[in-house]
């Protein structure tokens, strides 16, 4: 007996200890936050159905890595799935590069992306691109932004 | 014995004294004078004491002419300024003497008279006379310092110039940039544009009559030609393309810039009223910042197509392309100087950017800045001085101007922070 009433002691602290955790907090705010429509609707959609909307790259490199690679997969996955939709790629250059080389590898960084997205099926027409450089904070990452 | 090696030994230490830190040229600049008399004589005298004022700190900018600060109350007659006491100046060390005066025209304008001596020899180097606009003072003065200038070193000058550059509001996200204008002087700042785009590199055209820039006004970099007189602009190539880098040829007929044409930055060639590009590059890779030199035979160009950024020269139509470029780091942002003796470029390396000059064959390689976050020389038209951009580490831009001596690089006071400076041509 009394051990039972030990373990339900413990069970209630642990109960108690748990209602503490984090993801209960955030279901219990849910209600509060703002029903997203349109794009901003899609945008959120996009962005968790594709684990994020940015890749990165090394410095001074305009490779996609593994992990850039498998990002892409998932965000061509759902752009093929929404062919009503238009997206831009944003490349950034590198912060130690010169103004006019890291507008260029921006640029390059982010027809390397559409191209990967066009490769895996993205119809071209879906997606441009352009280059912050190094003129905005945020370097070394293309970032898919939908437009339309 | 002793009393001859003494003053032997001073003029060998004066002698290694200036060849450590080349001296200026002293200049003495008193009141400008006039020939009228009574209440139109002073008026005339307050002008001449404006100009002369502005003479003064247009000299002071320099590296190589140091003006007298001159003292109002030392009257000067009219007819001291084709007859100069040189012995007077040569006493308060004055090696250069500039001086003129001020004359009421019957139809309201002004003549400004502008006489340079060699005060050491005594005789005449320049004169010059302008008839300019009542309030047109500061323009008079400007050409009054050119020619002072011009004369002691033999450079153009530099003082009726102007200079474009972005100007820069707020941080991050937040941040606004706007393509200013301003006389070399820091007098008459205008914007070009209102800050609603995010705009880079002001280009002039020889004669500063027009403007070349990149805007992000619809989406994706590309380059943008503005009428400075007649506001009017257009984009400089048709299409949708990500375009950047502009350079005007220096007889003003051709634009030369960078194109991505998939993920390949080349550089092409167009005629600044439009026209279809011509390219010139095709290596894969990034070949960008391309700079004339002054007789538009050849273009000096940056290139990472040999893995690093690298400096590269061709010929105008493309042809010829070598490599200068080979002192270890990467090199960018190539300019060449307006007399065609010098490249000045950008510099990375693992401890920042610095300015730096080389000779079009690559050889005479000096550092001029020492960083960290220096880039984008252009040349003032003495091809003496660099004005560049400096970052410092709280990411806050500003412009500074260095002279190829060897002296500190000095900041130019801008309204606000500034980045992408371009100073132009002499106008005339």
């Amino acid at each position: 007996m009394r051990k039972a009433a030990f373990l339900l002691a413990l069970l209630l602290g642990a109960t108690a200890a748990e209602a503490q955790l984090p993801f209960l907090r955030k279901r219990d705010a849910q209600p509060q936050q703002p029903v997203l429509q349109g794009i901003d609707a899609l945008r959120a959609e996009f962005a968790a159905q594709s684990g994020g909307t940015m890749v990165y790259f090394g410095s001074e490199s305009t490779l996609l890595g593994p992990p850039a690679r498998t990002a892409l997969a998932l965000q061509a996955a759902w752009l093929r799935r929404h062919p009503e939709v238009v997206v831009r790629i944003e490349g950034y250059g590198d912060s130690l590069d010169t103004r006019d080389h890291a507008l260029a590898v921006g640029a390059r960084r982010a027809e390397d992306v559409r191209s990967y997205l066009v490769l895996l099926g993205v119809p071209a027409v879906q997606v441009s691109t352009t280059s912050w450089g190094k003129e905005r904070p945020g370097l070394g990452r293309a970032v898919t932004v939908l437009v339309r | 014995m002793k009393r001859l090696i003494l003053p032997v030994l001073l003029l060998g230490l004066a002698g290694a004294a200036q060849a450590q830190q080349p001296a200026a040229t002293v200049i003495a600049v008193p009141p400008l004078t006039s020939p009228d008399s009574g209440d139109k004589g002073n008026q005339m005298l307050a002008v001449g004491w404006n100009v002369t004022q502005a003479i003064e700190a247009d000299l002071r900018q320099t590296a190589e002419v140091m003006p007298l600060r001159p003292n109002r109350d030392d009257y000067y007659s009219y007819p001291e300024v084709t007859a100069p006491t040189f012995s007077k100046w040569r006493s308060k060390g004055a090696k250069a003497l500039v001086t003129g005066f001020v004359q009421g025209r019957s139809d309201g304008r002004l003549t400004v008279g502008c006489y340079v001596y060699d005060a050491d020899k005594g005789r005449e180097l320049a004169r010059k006379g302008f008839i300019i606009g009542a309030n047109d003072w500061r323009r008079a003065a400007h050409k009054c310092s050119g020619l002072a200038y011009t004369a002691i070193t033999g450079a153009p000058g530099i003082f009726d110039t102007r200079i474009a550059y972005v100007a820069e509001n707020g941080v991050g996200e937040a941040r606004t940039r706007r393509i200013a204008v301003m006389d070399s002087d820091g007098q008459n700042q205008r914007y070009l544009t209102s800050g609603d785009a995010m705009v880079l590199t002001p280009r002039f055209s020889p004669k500063a009559s027009q403007l070349a820039y990149v805007s992000f006004a619809g989406g994706r970099p590309a380059v943008r030609v503005a009428n400075l007189d007649s506001g009017q602009e257009r984009p400089l190539v048709a299409g949708d393309p990500i375009s950047f880098a502009p350079r005007f040829s220096p007889d003003g007929s051709r634009i030369a810039f960078s194109m991505m044409l998939g993920a390949n930055s080349d550089i092409y060639v167009v005629g600044a009223n439009g026209g279809l590009p011509q390219r010139l590059t095709t290596a894969p890779g990034i070949d960008t910042d391309p700079s004339f030199s002054p007789d538009g035979s050849k273009i000096v160009f940056e290139s990472d197509r040999g893995g690093t950024q690298q400096l590269y020269v061709m010929n105008a139509d493309g042809t010829g392309q070598r490599r200068i470029s080979f002192g270890g780091g990467w090199y960018a942002a190539p300019s060449w100087s307006p007399d065609g003796e010098w490249i000045a470029f950008t510099r990375r390396g693992q401890d920042g950017r610095r300015i730096g000059v080389l000779k079009a064959d690559g050889s005479g390689e000096q550092t001029l800045t020492s960083g960290p976050g220096d880039e984008g020389p252009s040349w003032a038209a003495s091809s003496r001085e660099i004005l560049f951009q400096r970052t410092a580490a709280n990411t806050r831009t500003g412009l500074y101007r260095v002279a190829l001596d060897g002296s500190e690089p000095r900041q130019l006071a801008t309204p606000q922070d500034g980045s992408d400076p371009d100073w132009s041509g002499v106008a005339d």
